[in-house]
């Protein structure tokens, strides 16, 4: 099984480079990865859980148990996608190349837990992610992956100084020496995984990252690579009960700044990249059962943002004069309905499950949270449409990727069929009702448009320093 | 006394990239910063003793804790290059905005 293991995280690496040299394979050989990489997190369920220490005392460490297994499946289903959807696009061998190294880093952060083969992971995941948003070569594109890197490095260095701290304090970089470590290593650390996470008001580099990317990369974004800073967040909650009521304090502040800059936003990237601050919130919210909800959040949101990707135009106010092709607009419904809790899709059960295991402080802010999920895309499912004859430019891809995960959102719908109870479906449809009557009586009219001025690039630094601040406080509270 | 150097070190660079309205310029207090953390790491591992960690029989005192070096050997070079890959995309952006100013370039690419 280790063998296997080993095999299974440097395929990416390998295949990658192979491909760049092979250019007439790079799709078939990336989608090879990819499929296997979910082949493998299948096979983790079936397993016990495997710890690997490689190269002696001070070496790397993994961990694979069903909580990475879940994160590995969204990886995994989320690159297929978006190599499925790129299939046709004349996409060179380098996107591909970027595009599989890129899952196989995340799976190693997923897969690590200590602090530096985490800091390697993450690195990497910020140089690739930065060749694949400066892609299309424009000045745009090139200043928006710039801030990230520059952002996510600067973040890093912080992390890179709270590790050494624990180090200092208990001769190991593994996780479990947080609980050793005093209270500012914990701090820098933090910092630097809720900035990479996207969580709080130091997630906020995300909405424009992810808007202003192209569609393939915001899914593959938003589906699987912030995710990469969440989990070792979860893993030090689950490790290191001390730092569990922080964990759930900041989910439930991220989820609330999420939502509350969606509802007013009237731009349909900006709108999905905001509920992917929120959806971290969730998951973090709810430590112990956070792989589920990565697994529906990383399929929903991908499927999302490719949607968006074909949908006429980015304004929701255009959109509501410019119907849109019926079966695009059914596959948009499914999606919004499952991020909403709607019953019969995998996002019910992930909300059932996550709401079942709040603590009762957390309650109120949680269903103002879902409440405010349902009122933001209400404004996705109430757009008009029509059958319309000529049909506009679909990539050939579309369709399989979003099949593969709408599928994949029913099929994970059933692993959890114990939340079907009669007051469990209640309680998500109320929700929904209520949402939508908000957003009829007061969304669909308002104008309010929220300041951007803590997304611009000095902001986002200067908000690093007064995090670090808070977390300190936070930690020795 | 070196340990407050260090954290003067890292300070000094990170007010840099606040405080430095140009693109070049932030990037180099970044990699002050990134000296700094290095600094820290040398720092940390020297607590024992200075010599270099080789084997052999003579006996010449403390050894210094290779762990810190090793690792942030890995970290100089990572941060290298993700300061080579910053240089180059500043190089592209400075063909429509001479002067790299950050406000500049944020106001003319954001939508």
């Amino acid at each position: 099984m280790s063998t296997l293991t080993i095999i299974w995280i440097a395929l990416p690496f390998f295949v990658g480079f192979i491909s760049y040299l092979l250019p007439r394979f790079d799709r078939i050989f990336s989608l090879g990865v990819a499929i296997a990489s979910t082949g493998y997190a299948l096979w983790l369920y079936t397993q016990p859980p495997l710890k690997l220490q490689l190269l002696d005392n001070f070496g790397v460490t993994l961990l694979l148990d069903p909580l990475s297994g879940f994160f590995i499946l969204t990886n995994g289903l989320v690159t297929a996608a978006v190599i499925l959807y790129c299939w046709n696009s004349g996409k060179t061998a380098f996107f591909y190349m970027q595009t599989i190294i890129l899952n196989g880093s995340v799976n190693a952060a997923f897969a690590c837990t200590d602090f530096i083969s985490l800091y390697v992971a993450l690195e990497v995941i910020s140089i690739a992610a930065f060749l694949l948003i400066a892609y299309p070569r424009t000045d745009r594109a090139i200043w928006v992956s710039l801030r990230y890197l520059f952002t996510s490095n600067v973040a890093m260095l912080f992390y890179l100084v709270g590790a050494v701290l624990v180090y200092k304090a208990s001769h190991s970089f593994a996780f479990a020496g947080l609980r050793e470590s005093p209270p500012e290593a914990l701090a820098l650390i933090f910092l630097g995984l809720l900035v990479k996470g996207g969580i709080f008001v130091s997630g906020l580099w995300l909405p424009l990252t992810h808007s202003e990317s192209e569609t393939p990369v915001s899914a593959m974004l938003s589906g699987a690579v912030v995710k990469a800073g969440v989990l070792p967040l979860v893993r030090c909650a689950l490790l290191v009960p001390e730092v569990d009521p922080l964990i759930r304090g900041l989910g439930v502040g991220t989820a609330l700044l999420g939502v509350g800059y969606a509802v007013f936003e009237k731009d349909t990237k900006r709108m999905l990249a905001f509920h992917t601050v929120s959806q971290l919130g969730f998951i973090l919210a709810a430590p112990e059962v956070g792989g589920f909800y990565a697994l529906t959040h990383g399929l929903v949101k991908s499927a999302l943002f490719l949607i968006a990707g074909v949908l006429p135009s980015r304004n929701l106010k255009e959109l509501q004069h410019q119907p849109i092709h019926t079966p695009i607009w059914i596959a948009l419904v499914i999606a919004s309905f499952s991020i909403s809790g709607f019953p019969l899709l995998s996002g019910f059960g992930a909300k059932v499950l996550t709401m079942k295991s709040l603590l009762p402080w957390q309650v109120i802010g949680m269903n103002t949270a879902a409440l405010g999920t349902a009122i933001s895309f209400a404004k996705l499912i109430f757009l008009p449409h029509q059958k319309q004859e000529k049909q506009g430019k679909i990539q050939p891809g579309f369709w399989a990727a979003i099949a593969l995960l709408i599928g994949g959102l029913f099929l994970a719908n059933i692993a959890y069929y114990e939340a079907y109870s009669f007051e469990n479906i209640i309680k998500p449809l109320a929700t929904i009702a209520l949402g939508w009557l908000a957003y009829f009586l007061i969304f669909r009219q308002t104008t309010v448009k929220l300041p951007r001025l803590l997304e611009q690039f000095d902001h986002l630094i200067g908000v690093m320093s007064l995090m670090l601040i808070l977390l300190f406080w936070m930690v020795l509270a | 006394m070196l340990e407050a150097c260090v954290f003067a070190t890292i300070l000094c660079g990170f007010f840099g990239i606040i405080f430095k309205k140009n693109l070049v310029m932030k990037i180099i207090s970044m990699d002050v910063m990134s000296t700094g953390v290095i600094a820290y790491y040398v720092l940390i591992a020297s607590r024992d003793g200075l010599f270099t960690p080789i084997l052999s029989n003579a006996n010449r005192g403390n050894y210094a804790d290779p762990v810190p070096q090793a690792v942030i050997l890995t970290a100089i070079v990572i941060g290298f290059s993700i300061q080579a890959l910053m240089l180059v995309g500043v190089m592209k952006l400075a063909r429509d905005n001479p002067t790299l100013e950050t406000s500049e370039i944020e106001q003319n690419n954001t939508p």
